[in-house]
């Protein structure tokens, strides 16, 4: 890998760290398993590593962000997570504040086009 | 499928041990759905070669593990650049008191030899690196500590949440009371010439010619010596360099050297005076004395106390010019902090 693209990994790799967190987080207003969480980001175009989602849930249930209970559904244990109280509070938050950095950089985007025509 | 559960043992044994059980199952869960549906898309079992490039792709088992730790740092971004600043501070103090002991032992003892000079710097690595381990040691505890909440942070970064922008040193190009405020080389020369005074002064006990020159040769064969207050005094004057060395090191290292040193001046005048009032303090006035007072008692007993009284004499007035010029800089720091209260009062 050349410098070039190892600084655009780490710039792509930060820029998307947030940006999964935000859209876990909206996965699991509604109650789902790592596996089928993994299954519907990669459904809407987020595919993200079994390595980086599993830990990552169990991060936001430490942060009180998730609820989780294991539970028996096809002859298996599966551990299903949720939005906790907490979670859904700060999820808007979070969610207000990307459509604010999203309105906010496709402004800036677009000025710059209009200005280089 | 074995494959797998010999890539969930090798997982398991990177995880700590408190929520092995706990992770492994919800990770065999996870995979175990996954490779169903993966078999059942191709409507047969993954043959090995399939299997392993799957697990490969889920990445190397310690790496695996790996993302299950919290972050871990031996010193964490808030606590860094107070142990960076303090350990250039400690390296700076550290040689600083070094080199001092060093030519105290060197040169002052009985053991000056150029191979003794050689031996001292070639420990200089070994007595850094040991400051350097203590730093980071100490530090590495207050990260557990602070990371374990058994103290709170806000404590140590609270200097750098009370500073004022008042405190900022002055652009080079502004000048500070009239006056061109002193540039890094200057204050750097400050320093080391300050450190090559010491050694110096440092030397002149054993080496009397290094103040008096060819008088040192006069001084040995006449019948006068210097009373022992003079040691105390000597020693009195190192202090004194050593202290100022040590300031004007701290500024350089913090970059404060183009602030005033109004502190300074005050404080090296009124310590300056200790010497002063040691030497006055001698009983009658006895700073020289006769080398065989039975013997030269007769001879030279009248000029020695014309000498012990101009001595007395010249340090007295050395002394009022001290106290005038402390009680000037006194004078002028309180007329300064006046002109700024009334200043911020309009």
């Amino acid at each position: 890998m050349t410098l070039a693209e190892n600084l655009f990994e780490n710039l792509r790799l930060e820029l998307r760290r947030g940006c999964l967190t935000l859209a876990v987080l909206a996965q699991l207003r509604q109650e789902r398993y790592g596996y089928t969480l993994r299954k519907a980001l990669a459904d809407h175009g987020l595919v993200i590593d079994e390595s980086t989602l599993y830990p990552l849930l169990r991060r936001l249930e430490a942060q009180g962000l998730l609820v989780s209970e294991w539970r028996e559904e096809d002859k298996r244990n599966k551990r299903f997570y949720r939005l906790s109280s907490d979670g859904e509070q700060i999820f808007n938050q979070l969610l207000q504040e990307w459509q604010s950095i999203n309105t906010s950089i496709h402004a800036t985007i677009n000025a710059n086009i209009d200005s280089n025509l | 499928m074995e494959l797998l559960d010999r890539y969930l043992e090798a997982v398991r044994k990177h995880l700590p041990w408190q929520r092995q059980d706990d992770i492994i199952a919800e990770l065999r869960a996870n995979l175990e759905a996954q490779l169903e549906e993966k078999e059942a898309a191709l409507g047969r079992p993954l043959t090995k070669e399939e299997a392993e490039d799957w697990l490969k792709q889920l990445g190397a088992p310690l790496q695996m593990a790996a993302h299950y730790q919290p972050q871990q740092y031996l010193i964490g971004p808030a606590i860094f650049p107070v142990y960076w600043y303090v350990l250039k501070m400690a390296f700076a103090w550290c040689m600083i008191i070094y080199s001092i002991v060093t030519v105290v032992q060197v040169f002052v003892a009985q053991n000056a030899s150029p191979s003794a000079l050689v031996e001292a710097v070639l420990r200089v690595p070994a007595v850094l690196m040991t400051t350097a381990a203590w730093v980071t040691l100490v530090f590495a505890a207050i990260e557990y500590a602070v990371t374990h909440s058994w103290v709170n942070l806000p404590v140590m970064v609270a200097p750098s949440a009370s500073w004022s922008p008042g405190t900022l040193a002055p652009l080079a190009n502004q000048a500070d009371h009239g006056k061109k405020p002193r540039s890094y080389s200057q204050a750097l020369a400050e320093v080391v010439f300050g450190f090559l005074f010491l050694i110096w002064l440092l030397l002149i006990p054993r080496n009397p010619w290094l103040l008096i020159g060819p008088g040192a040769l006069y001084l040995n064969a006449s019948p006068y010596h210097l009373a022992p207050i003079w040691l105390q005094f000597f020693w009195c004057i190192v202090a004194l360099n050593v202290l100022q060395l040590g300031w004007r090191s701290e500024k350089l290292l913090r970059g404060t050297w183009q602030k005033p040193r109004t502190t300074e001046r005050i404080a090296m005048s009124a310590l300056g005076l200790i010497p002063l009032v040691l030497l006055l303090s001698v009983r009658d006035h006895a700073t020289i004395l006769l080398k065989h007072p039975a013997l030269d008692q007769a001879r030279y007993g009248a000029a020695l106390d014309s000498i012990n009284l101009w001595v007395y004499r010249s340090v007295l007035l050395l002394c009022a010019i001290s106290v005038l010029q402390l009680s000037w800089e006194l004078g002028r720091m309180i007329l300064n902090a006046y002109r700024r209260r009334v200043a911020a009062g309009r």
